[in-house]
């Protein structure tokens, strides 16, 4: 009974101590932490807090903001131009995506084959991503105009030009051009590190078996990277709800409104309609923008994302 | 170190009692020049109404740096680089102070020769906004195409300009007349606005009172709707490959259009970047009109105007009144400004006041726009401003240089979609 008894007190106070430890750390965590959590909660929380507020009022800045319910998602969903500018959107996807993930790609695989030179080579195309969306949207402006070198060129030698910014589905292609550009550089690293990933005896392995450089690419490689391809395709998602800079200095969301986006939606309602519309017409906006490309990536994620395991 | 004290303590105490007035002024390095040489010597002799002066910070646009600063309670007292829209919004929000209140304003028109010029800004009977320059919307001409074209003057009506078409015009390198600015909601003043002033004799566009479009129903000289004329005029150039929606950059400089509408701000650049086109080979004219238009009449055109406005939660009003009479009855200041901005300042007396002789004298360009100062209309005081103008480019501007719609259907259905939208 003493035994037992001894062996109950010892594990009571290993229990304690423990615990105790468990606290201390705990306690420690927590204050390793608390920079990140004061952080994410004055430039996160405070204005995430005030979006929620915005959607439920109507305020001009001017004057008191009045309680407004759920009218500002009414008059969003009635709102002919909102459909417009996600009809926009998902035609911006269909030439961004493909473009850009195939552009991407091609990258990875011509770097992956360099023996010298690669960073250098992989960080060159890195220029496009760190330019200054501003910058290089007045140079493809002036490239591309009507009497730019490109139509020149064409009409001198084939007697033809291409209204690059003239033509809705041609402007949208565009700017979608523009932006693969700018983003197939930094897309194609993040594929070159999957694609160095992926363990070479599986290809020595294909080889004996007699599988030719086309099925292995795509029975080896492209499942082997979906995890960096799913990254980019989020990554695509997530910027073609974002796109302002380019239209905004090039199109002005023309011809017929057809590049005009949701960032551009938002900005014009918070800050030009501001007496009509306001910012609490725009936090609305915002927010389903956000449940849309939040739904884009969660159903694309469904698709396409496989579990793969490269050990 | 009582003696530092004390003097704190005085600070402290006047800062208290008085207030600082808050002024914003345009981001723009020769504006901020002039504003800060006024603000210096008036602070240096009003130790009772300090100004504490601040250039509108860099953000989108002014219009966005001012609601955010008033929203978050550090917004402006006074403000320049107000256009008509937002100076409509702000008055329709109550948050502006009639200058018309105070006493001596209409002392203060007249000795700016202001008196006409208001009443363009005027709001409900009341004057919210002080305007501080206008730029009349001219068109540059190269001078040495047109010679070689076999014309002395620059065109002055829409046939005019169609028969230098066909002269100067060579397909996808040079364009006759560059009508469209741009492809925002602003361009619409320098383009679709600034025509139909100089078609209709400066006629109103937009009845503020009624929120209805007049485009289509005002007559013009030829008893077509003046919004008719000015778009038939697009749709003709587009027709014939005159202008193109989207040129080369520096277009008129490099030869690759023949005319174009541009700003006196426009001077500058042009004399550092591009002297040996301008100023010699560059005439300057009003924007062309329809044949009808009568040969004598003076031709009006848009005015680029910006002005400043006072906010209703100013505390000391008196004191910036009078910060603001002192600026503007002293036309040595607007001379000043002149010099330094180039922005014709709103006074009539600008070309027949000694004052400015001596500018005009060396700058001949920033002559041919002073004189069209009092010709100068500005745009529709209107809250609705930039949706207006977007369905302008949206219906008007680019069906028309798309050729996807007649020039008639083309107006017609902008002015229906305008309607449509504010009501």
């Amino acid at each position: 009974m003493k035994f037992f008894n001894r062996k109950r007190e010892e594990v009571s106070n290993l229990n304690y101590s423990l615990g105790k430890l468990h606290r201390k750390q705990a306690s420690k965590g927590w204050l390793l932490i608390s920079p990140y959590i004061v952080h994410q909660g004055i430039f996160f929380g405070i204005p995430l807090g005030w979006l929620i507020y915005l959607m439920f009022v109507k305020w001009n800045y001017l004057s008191p903001a009045k309680f407004y319910g759920l009218k500002n998602f009414v008059n969003l969903f009635t709102d002919d131009t909102f459909w417009l500018v996600l009809g926009n959107t998902f035609n911006m996807m269909a030439y961004f995506i493909p473009i850009s993930m195939i552009g991407a790609i091609l990258l990875a695989l011509a770097l992956n084959k360099l023996k010298y030179f690669r960073t250098v080579v992989a960080l060159s195309f890195l220029v496009a991503n760190v330019s200054s969306g501003v910058g290089y949207s007045i140079v493809f402006q002036k490239i591309l105009a009507e009497n730019g070198p490109i139509n020149k060129i064409l009409y001198n030698l084939f007697g033809i030009t291409i209204p690059w910014f003239k033509e809705p589905q041609l402007a949208i292609l565009s700017i979608a051009l523009m932006i693969s550009w700018k983003f197939i550089g930094y897309y194609g690293l993040i594929l070159l590190a999957g694609i160095g990933a992926v363990p070479k005896n599986l290809y020595e392995a294909a080889k004996l078996d007699g599988a030719t450089k086309r099925t292995q690419f795509f029975k080896i490689t492209l499942p082997l990277i979906n995890p960096a391809l799913v990254m980019v395709l989020v990554m695509q998602i997530t910027l073609t709800f974002g796109i302002f800079t380019e239209p905004y200095m090039i199109t002005g969301g023309g011809p017929m409104k057809r590049t005009y986006t949701f960032m551009m939606f938002i900005y014009d309602n918070a800050f030009r309609t501001f007496t009509r519309t306001g910012p609490g017409y725009a936090a609305t906006i915002s927010v389903i923008t956000a449940a849309i490309s939040f739904s884009c990536i969660f159903l694309v994620r469904k698709i396409i994302e496989r579990k793969v395991d490269l050990t | 170190m009582k003696k530092l004290l004390v003097v704190l303590v005085i600070l402290l105490t006047i800062s208290f009692t008085f207030g600082t007035i808050n002024f914003w002024t345009a981001p723009n390095p020769q504006q901020e020049e002039f504003w800060k040489g006024m603000v210096e010597e008036w602070n240096a002799n009003n130790p009772d109404a300090q100004i504490k002066w601040k250039v509108i910070p860099a953000t989108g646009s002014s219009e966005e740096a001012i609601l955010t600063a008033i929203a978050s309670g550090e917004g402006p007292d006074l403000c320049t680089n107000i256009f008509s829209g937002f100076a409509a919004q702000l008055i329709e929000a109550g948050v502006l102070v009639p200058w018309n209140d105070f006493d001596g304003y209409e002392e203060l028109l007249e000795k700016r020769g202001m008196v006409e010029a208001i009443k363009g800004w005027e709001f409900g009977g009341n004057s919210y906004v002080i305007p501080i320059y206008s730029n009349p919307m001219l068109v540059w001409w190269r001078s040495d195409i047109l010679k070689e074209a076999g014309f002395d003057n620059p065109p002055r009506t829409y046939s005019e300009v169609l028969a230098l078409g066909e002269k100067v015009a060579i397909p996808k390198e040079r364009y006759a007349y560059a009508f469209i600015k741009g492809k925002n909601w602003w361009d619409r003043w320098y383009d679709f606005i600034t025509h139909y002033y100089a078609a209709g004799d400066g006629a109103p566009y937009f009845d503020v009172q009624n929120n209805k479009c007049l485009f289509n129903k005002v007559e013009g000289s030829s008893g077509d709707a003046i919004g008719y004329e000015v778009a038939n005029f697009i749709e003709e150039l587009f027709d014939k490959d005159y202008d193109a929606i989207s040129m080369i950059d520096n277009a008129l400089y490099l030869g690759a259009v023949v005319g174009q509408i541009n700003g006196p701000w426009d001077m500058p650049t042009a004399a550092s970047v591009f002297p040996d086109v301008y100023p010699e080979h560059i005439v300057f004219s009003t924007p062309p009109v329809p044949d009808s238009y009568p040969a004598d009449k003076p031709i009006k055109t848009f005015a680029d105007t910006k002005g400043m406005v006072l906010f209703n939660f100013a505390k000391d009003k008196d004191k910036i009144w009078e910060f603001v009479k002192w600026v503007y009855s002293d036309p040595e200041h607007d001379k000043k400004w002149l010099e330094l901005t180039n922005l014709p300042p709103v006074r009539d007396d600008l070309t027949t006041n000694e004052l400015f002789a001596s500018i005009f004298e060396n700058n001949t360009g920033l002559k041919a726009y002073a004189e069209y100062v009092p010709y100068a209309v500005p745009p529709a005081l209107t809250t609705f401003t930039t949706e207006i103008q977007d369905l302008m480019t949206q219906y008007l501007i680019e069906p028309l240089s798309l050729q996807k719609e007649t020039a008639k259907d083309a107006v017609d259905r902008t002015v229906n979609e305008i309607n449509k939208e504010l009501f």
